[in-house]
């Protein structure tokens, strides 16, 4: 029973919203490369959203291109969101690994990113007066996503319907939290950085004299 | 052979590097400031002079001894220009090549046979409909109106009305006249704006007030105000907006211009006869999109609209009193150039206090250096005006030439861009609609050519379109079948594999029973277990 590949084990867990992880869990099965690869996959659609989209629904700023925010938008998002769900639901009594959340949250972020290229295909075929069709398709993706997520979540740390909810919640406030860290840890360093160049400068100018 | 190119070339390249050197030279030997232009994200880029400084006028210029400190300008119907030289409590009239003064106003004839002389007179109009002066005769608390010998026909002062605070004194500092006789006056201490005349001179009400700017702070005062008791509301700060500056009419409509460092709202008004405001709800903005920094002083400077001049053709000249640069817009808003600095040289500007316009030209009086600067249009300007004329008239392919014309002077100029784009569109060019409406970074026109664009593209190839879907699902079809017969076949396969394995193992356990039979002695249930696997 459930012999399936890397692949089709992404078209099961997609497909199948309510049973799908857990036959995943069962089966104990998912792959991190695969993983990487829909978070990648992620990355591109974000970039292509933003840089490739039908120049009717929209001008794109295309004085300079920065890579940043869309890392930020896609990958680093994701891993906040990983390592937010890990070291919350490790106290909650999860039962997942962070392999495990990594591998199950990816996996439930396929329909989205369908949905981010169907519409970027759809934006340079229609025009604005049909932009009631990639907004449904767009609403779909975005709902479709959130409800794996919700699955991925509850099938691999075992949860209940409500402790699921929380744990989310929980998850969003970690993030915000983790945030909040790196700011106050890159305003750090660089005052750090400005006391040591400032220090540098002055001595600099005394050995000259 | 070598050598007596290079001996050829050398006076070549020296011929050439010495002409580009000359034209660099002349071209910027026009202004004292970089012209600049904004394009479609509010960022400042090199863009082509609409106006040139021509020359500088002062009072001695024109035989009239030096102006001091003059604070308004007009251009009326009998093509003749009027100052209104404050400090020297005068009106000077100045033809209309502004080279000889006309005459001199200064004396004033009162009706009952009197004479009265002006005391800082601030504003100056004249109406084309009765022919009469209008003057804001400041510290005379007046308007005088007077016909064009000097004969004062009436004279409008402080109105006694309860809605006119008696405490407040009345110091008209800019005046204007509708068709109808109507009299607008702008005051130096009232907020609730122009103070509005009839024919008869008798005050009927203030017209065409600011809004106040929604801040924070003016958002948090009014849920203050909500629960504290009337004493205490009375005796806080009221939220007041900035009275208006300046004003100008063009036919039905009176557009004022606000000048303050903080305001933002209502900076710039075109109102109509009912006082409402037409560019309330447009989302407008006047003046520079980035605030200057000035690096002398450490501050930012916001601009500060002083007047405003509407020219014949329609287009809105504004002057920001900041950084001494002139605005101009087309009816519909639209940045056209930028001219003007805060400079010592002629075209720069020190405090500029006025603006008047006519025909092509330009000009401003600067109240501290007692000038009024002539400005023409240049060639490049004669062509963006002439497009922009024809696109808001709505002729878009009468402009395309023009436009076209434009671009080749300016390639950043984003409004040849967009009149480009509208008139392909509107000629069935949409493949070069999509192209221009690109450059332009117009989405919305761009829509609509792409629109134009699909449907032509799908009358043109809905034959090959339709060929290559029939194809498509036939092949799909086709595959599909193939797949599920190669899924049977190797299914069958299977099966037939599982089969003889199968008949294998029965002749096996037929041997096995045969070999058990010849040795004989072997119990049942073994032979059962057998029986159940092979089911």
């Amino acid at each position: 029973m459930m012999d399936l590949k890397p692949a089709e084990w992404v078209r099961h867990a997609v497909c199948h919203p309510v049973e799908g992880f857990e036959d995943m869990r069962w089966k104990k099965s998912g792959s991190v490369r695969t993983a990487f690869l829909i978070v990648f996959l992620l990355f591109v659609a974000q970039v292509a959203n933003g840089r490739l989209y039908g120049f009717q629904f929209g001008v794109t700023y295309d004085k300079t291109f920065n890579i940043i925010p869309y890392i930020v938008q896609s990958i680093i998002l994701f891993a906040a969101w990983v390592v937010g769900n890990w070291s919350v639901c490790t106290l909650l009594d999860g039962e997942g690994t962070m392999k495990n959340i990594c591998i199950y949250s990816a996996y439930a972020l396929v329909p989205y990113i369908v949905q981010v290229f169907v519409n970027l295909i759809l934006s340079h075929i229609l025009v604005r007066d049909e932009a009631v069709f990639i907004q449904a398709i767009s609403i779909i993706g975005t709902g479709w996503t959130a409800i794996l997520l919700f699955s991925a979540i509850k099938s691999v740390h075992q949860y209940s319907f409500g402790k699921t909810v929380f744990a989310i919640i929980l998850t969003i406030v970690a993030m915000f939290i983790m945030l909040f860290l790196l700011v106050l840890f890159m305003s750090l360093v660089q005052q750090v950085y400005i006391f040591i160049s400032t220090i540098y400068t002055e001595i600099s100018y005394r050995i000259r004299v | 052979m070598k050598k007596r190119f290079k001996k050829l070339l050398t006076p070549i390249f020296s011929f050439v590097l010495g002409l580009n050197f000359l034209t660099s030279l002349t071209a910027s030997a026009g202004e004292p400031y970089d012209v600049y232009n904004y394009d479609r994200w509010g960022e400042a880029i090199p863009s082509q002079a609409g106006y040139i400084a021509d020359r500088a006028v002062s009072g001695y210029d024109l035989g009239a001894g030096a102006f001091d400190n003059p604070n308004d300008i007009f251009y009326d119907h009998n093509d003749i220009f009027y100052i209104a030289d404050t400090n020297n409590n005068r009106i000077v009239a100045v033809n209309s090549d502004f080279d000889e003064v006309v005459e001199i106003y200064d004396r004033f004839k009162m009706p009952d046979g009197s004479e009265t002389t002006l005391k800082k007179p601030m504003g100056i109009f004249v109406s084309a409909e009765n022919d009469y002066m209008y003057i804001a005769d400041n510290e005379n608390s007046r308007v005088l109106i007077s016909d064009r010998d000097g004969n004062v026909i009436s004279e409008i002062t402080k109105p006694v009305s309860e809605v006119y605070d008696q405490k407040r004194t009345f110091l008209p500092q800019r005046v204007i006249a509708d068709k109808a006789g109507n009299v607008y006056v702008v005051l130096n201490n009232i907020t609730t704006d122009a103070a509005m005349f009839n024919p008869q001179g008798e005050f009927t009400g203030f017209y065409g007030a600011n809004r106040v700017q929604p801040t924070a702070e003016i958002i948090g005062n009014y849920f203050t105000n909500l629960f504290i008791s009337e004493e205490k509301k009375a005796r806080r700060a009221r939220n007041i907006p900035t009275g208006i500056t300046s004003f100008d009419i063009d036919g039905d409509f009176i557009f004022t211009c606000t000048q303050s460092s903080t305001q933002t709202t209502d900076t710039v008004k075109k109102l109509n006869a009912a006082g409402n405001n037409i560019f309330a709800n447009m989302d407008l903005s006047f003046g520079d999109y980035t605030p200057m920094y000035d690096t002398s002083q450490n501050k930012v400077l916001q601009p500060a609209i002083c007047d405003i001049d509407i020219a014949e053709d329609g287009n809105i000249n504004v002057l920001d009193f900041t950084t001494g640069r002139i605005f101009q817009y087309d009816e519909d808003c639209n940045l056209l150039f930028i001219t003007g600095t805060i400079a010592k040289q002629v075209g720069g500007f020190d405090h500029v206090a006025a603006l008047e316009s006519k025909g092509e030209n330009l000009y401003v009086v600067d109240s501290s250096k007692d000038t009024v600067t002539v400005f023409t249009e240049t060639d490049f300007g004669k062509i963006v005006h002439k497009a922009t004329r024809l696109h808001n008239d709505g002729y878009y392919e009468e402009a395309l030439e023009p436009w076209y014309e434009v671009l080749k002077r300016d390639g950043n100029y984003r409004r040849a861009y967009i009149g480009v784009a509208s008139a392909l569109l509107r000629k069935g060019d949409y493949e070069g609609s999509m192209k221009y409406s690109e450059l332009a970074d117009s989405s919305r026109i761009y829509n609509k050519a792409f629109e134009g664009y699909r449907m032509n593209y799908l009358k043109k190839n809905f034959g090959f379109i339709a060929l290559i879907v029939i194809v498509l699902s036939a092949v799909f079809v086709f595959v599909s079948k193939k797949l599920r017969k190669r899924r049977l076949a190797i299914e069958k396969a299977k099966q037939e594999e599982q089969d003889q394995l199968a008949i294998l193992d029965r002749q096996i356990r037929i041997l096995e029973e045969a070999s058990v039979f010849v040795r004989g002695g072997q119990n049942d249930n073994d032979e059962n277990e057998k029986e159940e696997k092979w089911i």
